[in-house]
């Protein structure tokens, strides 16, 4: 056995030229960092053309490459309706991979109601069985996510639970949530919630706009996710738990959590999911059910604030926020239709193209909120070998071009907008 | 014009469209005074409606327009209640693409849902009202009916009352008589009435800035409490607030204003009973020049279903 060795490849953070030599069984196990970055599975690094590279040796010539740890997402739902648990973590993997994700979280659903150890133990088992991607299981804030009743904290925390979430419902029952947030503060569990007053958004289908009149569609309130959000906040902090708040959407909710932040309020940190800094409530056009999302797709100029939440730290993810609907379930009306996009394949490819090769994020931003800030929030822990799991090394060619086809997406479902469209960049090797 | 399968909005229409169709509603309406009221346009084809929500004015008129084009009408009644949660469209499509029909005419709760069945059809479709979405025969029957008393749509001041946040009927007569020439206000409730940045109508809150703006027609809609579940305003206002009360009648009578509504009305909510026979209440006109309009959309229609003739 002789170690791999990669040649020419591009420090995605500095535009560095580097060779690496990949660890192997029985090498020291020492993490090296490069800007703070943990390198997994590098054991030897140093500029380009400078390595001692052994005859015989297996070299990748990484030429026009960057290196970079994969990504985690910390918001991801896997469950395809109509089609089997085993199926729906195996093309959930695969599209992680193709995507650049080696790890995720994975929301409740009604596929996957983590809300008992025998659920988890199953789910756990498939995904060891079937997955391409680490999958950390997010428990259920309450029993059967109906909001009424805790979840057993402690048996999901000796499972290894650490975040909980009702796939990102709020509880409508605040008192509930408040004793539940004390109780799970002790066990040092994340509650991951999206700010929401489910009263002010039920019945509402879109942002409240010039297409929601045009279309007959009831609007969902911004105030409602920033009462929410607010709520949530003052909740967390009163009884001393971590708190997550998913898929921000309204500029007024970067605000609030912005001023929480700089209040010294710790433990509390945000996600925004990507189709939330691309798209707007004018792509629903004539009924596009591929752009139904909860939160909506809002104004132009929330875009811009979240983008600057996180240039500045207020948002600390980007998420997929990945949700495979049926093509069936998608052609229905827009009333009827389900939310949510799928974006694990092609989510790095789609943030090169739209945020970093536009100059709205630099690559250390990018690695930032996909790699080590949602690694920190999860804190993925391999129970078998006892150690904290840590990001892969990947290669991304940026100067792949391709066009996104049904028969490329690896997800199982079409629900995404940036089907027929180029982008650009590609995975060319997950070592994981 | 040029060939058009479906009617499901007044935007998807071209100008020579909407002339086309006004032009025609007045012949059809000249058929209407002879012995025999019927031609044979559509004879042999087969018109089906298809209403998901209960509705008696809309469908008869339909099926009064369709008649008398001489066409086969069949009467697809789905209760709202029969309909289960989630299930598709698409199944009631198959099914009604196997009847061979020629036009739908559909009515629904959730917007959107006539340009779905239009999509997966051959038939021609019109949509005859989807949640608050649209409502295009609605539409053209205003339309006619302004024409039909003033001569000419554009110039016209209408101002349009009620519930508009949730009213079909606002959003495509809006439309159509501002692609004519008119100009339009709303005023309502206002959490009824969406904001002007949405809809690039002035706003108006009362009846003061009603009749200073001038209006040439006051177009009432009914409110539509089937759609409410938590109130948007007391109810108990309404009339005082909102309504044609007696004493603005007088001043509507003074002005000599119209008054239109789509239909059915509640006495006593927006609109006192003397206004019900008001000289220049244009409602029964409405309803006559309902009958014409859909006559002339369902002549004008070409469905796709004629291809191996």
């Amino acid at each position: 056995m002789t170690n791999t060795y990669i040649t020419n490849a591009t420090w995605a953070l500095t535009g560095e030229k580097m060779d690496l030599r990949m660890g192997q069984a029985g090498d020291e196990l020492a993490t090296i960092f490069l800007n703070d970055i943990p390198l997994q599975g590098v054991n030897a690094i140093s500029p380009a053309g400078e390595m001692q590279i052994p005859t015989g040796a297996r070299v990748i010539d990484a030429e026009g490459q960057l290196f970079m740890p994969a990504l985690f997402d910390m918001h991801a739902s896997i469950n395809l309706a109509g089609r089997s648990k085993r199926e729906s973590i195996y093309r959930a993997g695969q599209a992680a991979n193709h995507g650049g994700v080696w790890g995720m979280l994975v929301m409740p659903s009604s596929g996957f109601v983590f809300d008992n150890a025998a659920t988890l133990d199953s789910f756990q088992d498939a995904v060891s069985q079937r997955s391409f991607a680490t999958m950390i299981p997010a428990g259920c804030i309450s029993e059967n996510m109906q909001g009424e009743q805790q979840a057993p904290y402690n048996t999901l925390a000796a499972r290894g639970i650490s975040i909980l979430s009702d796939a990102g419902k709020m509880p409508s029952n605040l008192l509930m949530l408040h004793r539940a947030m004390k109780y799970a503060a002790e066990m040092g569990l994340t509650f991951a919630i999206r700010g929401d007053v489910p009263v002010l958004t039920d019945k509402t289908y879109m942002h409240p706009s010039t297409t929601s009149y045009n279309l007959g569609l009831h609007g969902t309130p911004a105030c409602a996710e920033e009462i929410g959000i607010e709520t949530l906040i003052r909740l967390a902090r009163d009884a001393g738990a971590k708190l997550h708040l998913q898929t921000v959407s309204t500029a007024e909710g970067v605000n609030i959590i912005r001023r929480a932040k700089a209040s010294g309020m710790k433990g509390l940190t945000a996600e925004v999911a990507l189709h939330h800094l691309l798209y707007t409530h004018e792509n629903v056009g004539d009924y596009d059910t591929t752009f139904k999302t909860v939160p909506p797709l809002r104004e132009q100029t929330d875009c811009d604030a979240l983008l600057a939440g996180v240039k500045d730290g207020t948002i600390d993810c980007i998420v997929t926020d990945h949700t495979p609907c049926m093509p069936f379930a998608k052609k229905q009306d827009f009333v009827s239709a389900p939310q949510g996009m799928v974006a694990l394949d092609n989510f790095l490819p789609c943030i090169y193209t739209h945020l970093i090769s536009t100059g709205k994020l630099t690559w250390a931003d990018v690695c930032r909120v996909c790699c080590t800030n949602p690694v920190h929030i999860a804190n993925p822990y391999d129970q078998e070998e006892d150690v904290p799991m840590n990001a892969p090394l990947m290669l991304f060619a940026p100067e792949v071009h391709h066009k996104v086809t049904p028969d490329s997406l690896y997800c199982g479902t079409l629900n995404t907008p940036l089907l027929e469209t180029v982008l650009s960049g590609a995975v060319t090797l997950p070592l994981y | 014009m040029n060939p058009r399968k479906d009617l499901i909005t007044i935007d998807a229409l071209s100008d020579e469209d909407i002339r086309t169709i006004l032009d025609s509603t007045s012949a059809m309406k000249d058929i209407f005074t002879k012995s025999v009221k019927k031609v044979p346009a559509l004879k042999g084809k087969s018109v089906l409606t298809l209403f998901y929500e209960p509705s008696t004015r809309t469908r008869s008129s339909f099926e009064v327009a369709a008649n008398r084009l001489s066409a086969d009408v069949t009467t697809f009644t789905v209760s709202t209640s029969s309909v289960v949660k989630g299930e598709s469209v698409h199944d009631t499509i198959d099914t009604l693409m196997s009847m061979k029909m020629d036009y739908i005419i559909v009515r629904h709760k959730n917007s959107g849902i006539p340009a779905v069945i239009a999509r997966h059809c051959k038939a021609s479709v019109i949509n005859a009202g989807d949640g608050s979405h649209a409502h295009p025969s609605q539409a053209f029957l205003d339309a006619f009916t302004i024409r039909e008393k003033y001569g000419d749509v554009a110039g016209r001041r209408v101002v349009i009352i009620g519930d508009i946040l949730h009213s079909r009927v606002a959003r495509s007569t809006s439309t159509i008589l501002r692609r004519l020439g008119a100009e339009v206000a709303y005023m309502g409730p206002s959490p009824l009435v969406p904001p002007t940045a949405h809809t690039g109508i002035p706003r108006f809150t009362n009846w003061n800035q009603i009749f200073d703006w001038k209006p040439d027609i006051i177009y009432l809609l009914r409110v539509q409490n089937e759609r409410i579940d938590t109130p948007f305003f007391p109810a108990a206002d309404y009339h005082q607030a909102f309504g044609v009360t007696e004493e603005r009648l007088r001043r509507i009578d003074d002005l000599n204003l119209s008054i239109m509504h789509p239909g059915p009305v509640n006495r006593g909510v927006e609109i006192c009973d003397d206004a019900m026979e008001y000289r220049n209440c244009l409602i029964n006109n409405q309803v006559e020049n309902g009958i014409a309009a859909r006559m002339s959309i369902l002549y004008h229609l070409t469905p796709q279903t004629q291809s191996h003739d």
